[in-house]
């Protein structure tokens, strides 16, 4: 009982040297939470109050059909896991033989996939869009296409994928392919059958992360993508507030709310495989 | 023999498909803002003549480049010193065993998981002069008499993107230092109880120095990304009022797209990149030279 309670005061002293930080990432949430189900005319009365006088719901059906919000969400969907699985096709051989080979030219890749770390879309973007312009693509070329972005973003996606998949794959023991190995099993099909299915987790936890990279990321779309068609959300809810002289803001704010709540929850569920996986590969 | 260079040829075979998608998505652009950054480029990307260096020579004669030169710097070091400074001890409370460690952890996180432009565009908001709740909440409390006009006033605006940037920022940090922080051994620090060493005294002499190669890790990327971030900026003030909060990016962007001058803003992406590996360069020469890395 007097351990627990020593426990109980440390608790309350972490809790309160943490409170000021809480506050401060709980305090956007709130702003959108409140501002998003305030009726419009108490959005902008003086002085503002944090409360609604009652919480007007209807404000996310009305903010879909203003925002074009089901659109902006597809193209989201489309770009988001086009480039997920362009990422991570490419980079699971790549983690798979930094893993598992020693070869020449190694260590030279690894500082390749630094570079392009450093190397950030928006660095590069005047090229990117000549890029995208220079290509010719069914009768155009590839600006205002999705693919466009999709293929952008898993390039640059490269490095963290096969960062974290090598990392965990170096932790799946070879043993396990060795022995399949002795028993008759060729090379290639010991790892279908023996180091894949181990390999999944990892697989599937990078690939949350390329997708929520791809769901949030914005220059590039804000650059490569021109009709309101084919915008993705970020893009699209930045443009009901950026030049604008009246902005709608509690369907700005529903709409911010909407497109970040799911991600959100999602992240809140995987952290803690992100702090693994960066942390062994930061060891190695 | 050809059992050997199989071996060899293998582990290529599996990477050159990441190798040529990076490079084709990267080298080519690379290689085309060299070549816009030394020919004239009309506003609709038609390349005219060899220029020489004459986009660089127009913005280093542009006083706003030489102010968002600096300001970038003052950016840098403040995202990244302010993240550094609030993720240590962030850290050392999340390594902590108490009740409610795994809500603590996910909230800490959180900033992490939404879009920078969504940040940028709900703080914009509460940021707003007369309706938002960053002054509605300040003047409940009493701290200011009147709303302050923070982003219509360049000199509030920048240190509150900082801010904003730290905000980001934390989360990241504060999972390489867990990561850290994780691999230090809990008998060191009962060894030094036992000797008498005072809470200050440990994190001194054990913790801070266990934890130096994941601060300079930090350090490093955080510098990176802070250096090239974009989105909060961009949506918060877009370098305004009056170019008072342009940095490097913004200002590129802004030549390039906006102003229709695609030649300067190449030339603005070379600076950047050259300034970059500079300070790889001299991060690379002071870091204590340890064992060979793998």
């Amino acid at each position: 009982m007097a351990v627990d309670r020593r426990k109980l005061r440390r608790s309350l002293v972490c809790w309160l040297a943490l409170a000021p930080l809480v506050v401060i990432v709980l305090f956007p949430f709130a702003v959108m939470f409140l501002t998003a189900v305030k009726p419009a005319e108490e959005v902008f009365v003086y002085p503002a109050r944090w409360l609604p006088s009652h919480y007007r719901w209807a404000n996310f059906s009305d903010m879909w059909v203003a925002t074009k919000f089901g659109v902006a969400l597809r193209n989201s969907l489309i770009v988001s896991f086009g480039s997920m699985a362009l990422a991570i096709a490419v980079s699971i051989p790549a983690a798979y033989a930094l893993a598992r080979f020693p070869f020449r030219g190694k260590g030279g890749y690894r500082q390749f996939l630094l570079v392009t770390q450093m190397l950030s879309p928006i660095l590069l973007v005047i090229g990117l869009f000549r890029l995208a312009a220079m290509i010719h693509w069914q009768g155009g070329n590839m600006v205002d296409k999705h693919i466009s972005v999709i293929v952008a973003y898993a390039a640059f996606n490269i490095a963290f994928a096969v960062w974290m998949m090598s990392s965990y794959f170096a932790t799946i023991p070879r043993d396990l392919e060795e022995s399949a190995w002795l028993e008759g099993c060729g090379r290639v099909r010991a790892v279908f059958k023996v180091f894949l299915p181990l390999a999944v987790p990892a697989m599937a936890v990078t690939a949350i992360f390329t997708f929520i990279n791809g769901w949030n990321e914005f220059a590039v779309v804000y650059t490569l993508i021109r009709s309101d068609a084919n915008k993705t959300l970020t893009v699209q809810i930045t443009d009901l507030v950026a030049g604008r002289y009246t902005v709608e803001w509690h369907q700005v704010m529903a709409a911010t709310l909407l497109a970040t709540l799911p991600v959100s929850v999602l992240f809140a569920w995987l952290q803690r495989y992100l702090v693994k996986g960066l942390a062994l590969g930061a060891v190695k | 023999m050809p059992r050997n260079s199989g071996r060899t040829l293998t582990p290529w075979l599996l990477i050159v498909p990441s190798l040529a998608l990076a490079l084709f998505v990267i080298g080519y652009p690379l290689y085309n803002i060299v070549f816009q950054s030394v020919h004239e480029v009309s506003r609709f990307g038609l390349i005219r003549d060899f220029c020489g260096l004459d986009n660089f020579r127009k913005l280093f004669a542009d006083p706003v480049f030489i102010a968002s030169l600096w300001r970038t710097v003052w950016w840098t070091l403040g995202v990244v010193g302010g993240t550094v400074l609030v993720a240590v001890p962030v850290a050392l409370i999340l390594n902590q065993d108490f009740y409610g460690r795994g809500v603590a952890r996910v909230i800490v996180m959180l900033p992490w998981s939404v879009s920078l432009t969504m940040t940028a565009i709900v703080w914009r908001w509460a940021f707003n002069d007369e309706y938002g709740m960053v002054n509605v909440t300040l003047q409940r409390l009493g701290v200011i008499a009147a709303p302050v006009h923070w982003l219509a006033t360049s000199t509030l605006a920048f240190p509150v993107e900082i801010l904003v940037g730290v905000l980001v920022s934390v989360p990241f940090t504060v999972t390489i230092f867990l990561g850290g922080l994780s691999s230090v051994p809990v008998d060191i620090y009962e060894a030094a109880r036992i000797d008498g060493a005072t809470g200050w005294q440990q994190f001194r002499k054990l913790t801070l120095p266990l934890l130096r190669p994941f601060i300079n890790m930090a350090i490093v990327l955080n510098v990176i990304y802070v250096f090239n971030s974009f989105p909060i900026i961009w949506v918060m003030t877009q370098g305004g009022p009056s170019n008072g909060t342009h940095i490097l990016v913004t200002y590129l962007y802004e030549r390039g797209f906006r102003l229709g001058k695609p030649g300067e803003a190449a030339a603005v992406s070379l600076v950047m990149l050259l300034l970059l590996f500079a300070a790889t360069a001299v991060y690379l020469k002071i870091q204590p030279r340890e064992k060979g890395e793998a």
